[in-house]
């Protein structure tokens, strides 16, 4: 429990000092002129910057930096159940999931990577994800592992594991029902910010995570807290999912430029 | 110990009865289960049935030092335990992956959703604080655990009260009940889960899963809202691909069960209020001779005995003798609060007395409850503060009513005396 | 000794409570003393020259010479000879897992059906239900079902469940329904017409004509647990009425 703690204690000395302002909380977040803390727009997102088959060894993995968030993910698999058998499933393959964070990658020194309920719970919500959008029924009685790793983190943890996940699942060949984009959005002053920093995360604003399939808008993980009035949700959902197919846009892009590369190699 | 394997008939079974709009006990599509809010006798212990599934939640305060980040603001802690007692499939111990979800689900609730005002817990800033703890049980399982959890907890917190202190100097005091009156918590909002669970890849959805239910089911969507219609929180689980009007649609219907459960919190904390101060017993020790406690377990095994020895038969007799206590305060009235579109819960026939509880006669006027009890224990029975809530109107309601017992020890002991008695209640 | 317990018979005893062979038996001066043999079913344990109650419940007698609780058990223990109705788990080369709500899942040997060889296998899924009786059930080995009867004949077991529903009821409700002139099933044969399989295990499966009326078979069985005979015919007939 102790991590737990300590990234709650970070998050509270920011809100404090937002409290000092009192009101100004909301307009600090998003500037009259319509600027947001590190000088985005409303609806833009962090620069994404990604790289394919990073690892030699591993079956798929790929490297994702999402402003200063940055996260490494690996999937081994399909291969045979390992550990306890009693989890095989005789209809479809098991997706394994470990989330961790490097002890650096916060403020504070993390003291235990994995394990504790917040990354536990993030393990179960990557699980969830991609048992949604990875064809597992082709690979019944065998298992997929996907580790990812943050190695920084400034925000929208969630979302920039499933995007680097999504790529090393794609490196590692595996059919996907389509890609997965996640993103958080967060609103404040009845405007929905797309793909929060830490800063805005932890200024109490109510934020929301999405998974979503572009193509077809079905979403595979919807997780919202703090409160929103009803009549807001529609209009988060929305703005998360135009951020989703941003999100995605760049990952197509460098799904392909990986693909020319190692074509070329390949073809010459 | 390992959970019953699910059969591919009950699996076809369950999903083309979905597709054909019926459940397995009768309800409708929107319906809830029979929900019964009942109190222990402590400040703090709530009991939540819904249908079978069965939850207790205590709420308890300790004087601690704060956290170094929050100085003045009290620590809430959420704990849900899932013990072997509740099903087969829980092991006792491990963190599994449902009790991780659980709780962190109810932390997000109620925690996140700031529901209570933690500043008010604040005694001396930066030395001590409360800190109020909730523990959840599950005591049996029968699918929805989460919102029979959220409304078990938040329910305790508005039932709980702390001790009041006082600060003189250095010194605090903590003052005892009979010093003075110990002080509720200031609850903000009341958020309370619904949970949706989607059926063949999102193309039926049911609210209230049971058991069978939930191991069909495709994933599940947990709504936390409260009466003002904000959502507190949204969780998705279980790799269903939802669209984004199905998200909109459950987030409607769960306003509107979220305000039908509010209105039942606050009807039973009322009733619980009223009982307390007429000075009635109530709590735990009371619901024994109610049968409350075991009525559950009572209620499926009959303990059969055909013939029983003339003894009982005396005991029977005797107890009829003493006089009746008064009539309770409180009497819930049958189906309040009712949960549901307001429609029956027909099984589609043209006689619209079908279902689970076929005891009842639908046209109303007569109501059948059998309970199973010693007849020993029927003198203490009358009516505390129990809200009971039906999702319609022909469902039986368990109200042991005192008027009604000396004429239901006759019916007995007419039957040579078995265990089980019927009790009528007209409505 | 007899007598004692006949006088017992029907009445409700509790672990502990004891039959002592008294000595008046022994005793007899006109011709030979014929030795009293009773036979102790299922909650009665003989204990030196004591028989012990192991198990409450009502005392039930068989003529000539049988005893044995009814008590109410809700986990099934297996017996040797009786037909239950399982769920298959495993499928592993030569046998299937098959649970059947005992304390450990049973084998069933894929050669055990109506008409199988080494060829000729029959076609069971993982999840499917069978009917099936046990072979081998005692307390040190695995316990094992055969689809087959001494003759090689299914007699009415093997695979089934199509478009039913299983569920379970209390294993004191099983035994009253397979019982002779069954007062439950003959209430039950007045409604409408259903397929029904009652494995001693306490699962039952039913199907009729639609889901419906499945379901409010399926419902009324439940709560024939709890229901005195007059209760429950009232309720049969009431949903007769409905129903037609």
């Amino acid at each position: 429990m102790g991590n737990v703690v300590q990234s709650e204690a970070r998050g509270a000395v920011r809100f404090s000092s937002v409290e000092v302002c009192g009101n100004m909380a909301g307009l600090e977040l998003l500037s009259d002129q319509g600027y947001r803390l590190d000088g985005r727009k409303a609806t833009e997102l962090r620069k994404v910057q990604a790289r394919m088959g990073v690892f030699a060894q591993a079956d798929g993995s790929a490297y994702l930096e999402q402003g200063n968030t940055k996260a490494l993910a690996v999937v081994y698999g399909p291969h045979e159940m390992r550990g306890s058998r009693s989890r095989t499933r005789h209809d479809q393959a098991v997706i394994n999931c470990q989330y961790s964070m490097a002890t650096f990658s916060t403020a504070e020194r993390k003291r235990r990577p994995h394990g504790d309920r917040k990354s536990t719970e993030m393990s179960l919500h990557l699980k969830q994800t991609f048992e949604a959008a990875v064809m597992t029924q082709l690979y019944p009685r065998s298992q997929i592992d996907i580790y990812v790793k943050i190695l920084q983190s400034d925000g929208g943890n969630y979302s920039v594991c499933v995007n680097a996940a999504t790529l090393a699942v794609i490196d590692a060949g595996i059919p996907m029902r389509d890609y997965v984009c996640a993103c958080t959005v967060g609103f404040v002053d009845e405007t929905p910010l797309a793909d929060l920093c830490y800063a805005e995360e932890s200024g109490g604003v109510s934020s929301l995570a999405l998974a979503l399939l572009p193509r077809g808008g079905q979403i595979a993980l919807l997780q919202m807290d703090a409160r929103l009035h009803q009549d807001h949700l529609e209009t988060l959902i929305e703005a998360a999912m135009t951020a989703c197919k941003g999100v995605s846009k760049v990952l197509d892009e460098v799904v392909r430029q990986h693909l020319q590369e190692s074509s070329v190699l390949s073809g010459e | 110990m390992k959970d019953t394997p699910l059969s591919n008939c009950e699996r076809d079974f369950l999903l083309k009865a979905i597709e054909e709009k019926k459940r397995l006990d009768g309800r409708q599509t929107y319906d809830y289960r029979k929900m019964k809010i009942t109190f222990g006798t402590d400040f703090g212990c709530c009991f939540v049935d819904l249908g079978k599934t069965r939850v207790m939640a205590q709420v308890s305060s300790e004087l601690v030092t704060p956290k170094e980040s929050r100085p003045n603001e009290g620590i809430m802690f959420f704990n849900i335990e899932l013990s072997p007692m509740a099903s087969p499939a829980f092991e006792q111990g491990r963190q599994s992956e449902l009790s991780v979800k659980l709780n962190r689900q109810l932390e997000r609730c109620l925690r996140n959703s700031k529901c209570i005002d933690t500043e008010s817990l604040c005694v001396v800033s930066g030395e001590k604080v409360w800190q109020i703890r909730v523990d959840v049980h599950m005591l049996n399982h029968d699918g929805n655990l989460m919102d029979a959890a959220s409304i078990a907890a938040i329910t305790a917190l508005c039932h709980f009260r702390r001790p009041d202190v006082g600060i003189q100097g250095d010194e605090v005091t903590v003052f005892s009940p009979e010093e003075r009156d110990p002080i509720p918590l200031s609850i903000y909002h009341m958020p309370i889960s619904v949970s949706f669970a989607f059926f063949q890849q999102g193309t039926y959805l049911l609210v209230d899963p049971c058991e069978r239910e939930e191991r069909v089911m495709d994933g599940l969507l947990m709504i936390a809202m409260n009466k003002h219609r904000e959502i507190c929180s949204i969780q998705s689980s279980g790799g269903i691909m939802l669209l984004k009007e199905q998200v909109m649609r459950c987030s409607k219907i769960a306003s509107i069960k979220v305000s039908e459960i509010t209105e039942l919190i606050s009807k039973a904390l009322e009733n619980d209020k009223k009982a307390r101060k007429a000075g009635e017993r109530c709590g735990f020790a009371e619901s024994m001779p109610q049968e409350r406690i075991t009525a559950l377990k009572m209620d499926e095994t009959p303990v059969e005995m055909t013939d029983v020895t003339e003894k009982a038969n005396d005991i029977v007799h005797n107890a009829d003798a003493p006089p009746q206590m008064v009539p309770s305060p409180v009497v819930p009235i049958p189906g309040v609060g009712q949960v549901g579109q307001g429609v029956q819960s027909t099984w589609g026939l043209e006689e619209d007395d079908e279902g689970e509880e076929e005891e009842n006669d639908n046209s109303g006027e007569e109501q059948d409850e059998k309970v199973t009890r010693m007849e020993e224990e029927k003198l203490e029975s009358r009516e505390g503060d129990v809200v009971e809530i039906s999702d319609s109107e022909e469902e039986e309601v368990v109200i042991l009513n005192p008027e009604k017992v000396s004429k239901n020890t006759g019916y007995t002991s007419h039957h040579k005396g078995a265990a089980a008695t019927q009790k009528r209640k007209r409505k | 000794m007899f007598s004692s317990l006949k006088d017992k018979v029907g009445q409700v005893l509790l672990p502990g409570d004891e039959f002592s062979f008294q000595a008046d038996d022994t005793i007899s001066l006109s011709g030979p003393v014929k030795p009293e043999k009773m036979v102790c079913g299922p909650g009665l344990r003989r204990s030196g020259d004591r028989l012990l109650v192991c198990k409450s419940g009502v005392l039930r007698h068989k003529p000539p010479n049988m005893f044995w609780m009814d008590s109410q058990q809700r986990r099934y223990v297996p017996v040797k000879g009786e037909t239950v109705i399982g769920i298959v788990t495993v499928k592993s080369g030569d046998v299937f897992k098959v649970d059947f709500g005992g304390s450990e899942q049973a084998s069933l040997s894929y050669l055990a059906f109506e008409g199988a060889t080494k060829r000729n296998r029959p076609n069971v899924q993982v999840g499917d239900l069978v009917f099936a009786q046990f072979l081998v059930a005692n307390k040190d080995m695995e316990p094992e079902l055969v689809c087959v009867d001494s003759v090689g004949r299914a007699n009415g077991m093997g695979v089934f469940g199509s478009g039913g529903l299983l569920f379970t009821v209390s294993l004191g409700l099983v035994r009253r329904l397979l019982a002779p002139h069954s007062d439950v099933l003959q209430d039950l044969q007045q409604l409408f017409p259903c397929e029904l399989v009652v494995g001693m295990n306490g699962r039952l499966w039913v199907k009729s004509s639609s889901l419906q009326r499945t379901l409010v078979i399926a419902n009324l069985l439940q709560s024939c647990d709890t229901m005195t005979a007059p209760q429950r015919q009232t309720l049969f007939r009431r949903v007769a009425q409905g129903a037609l």
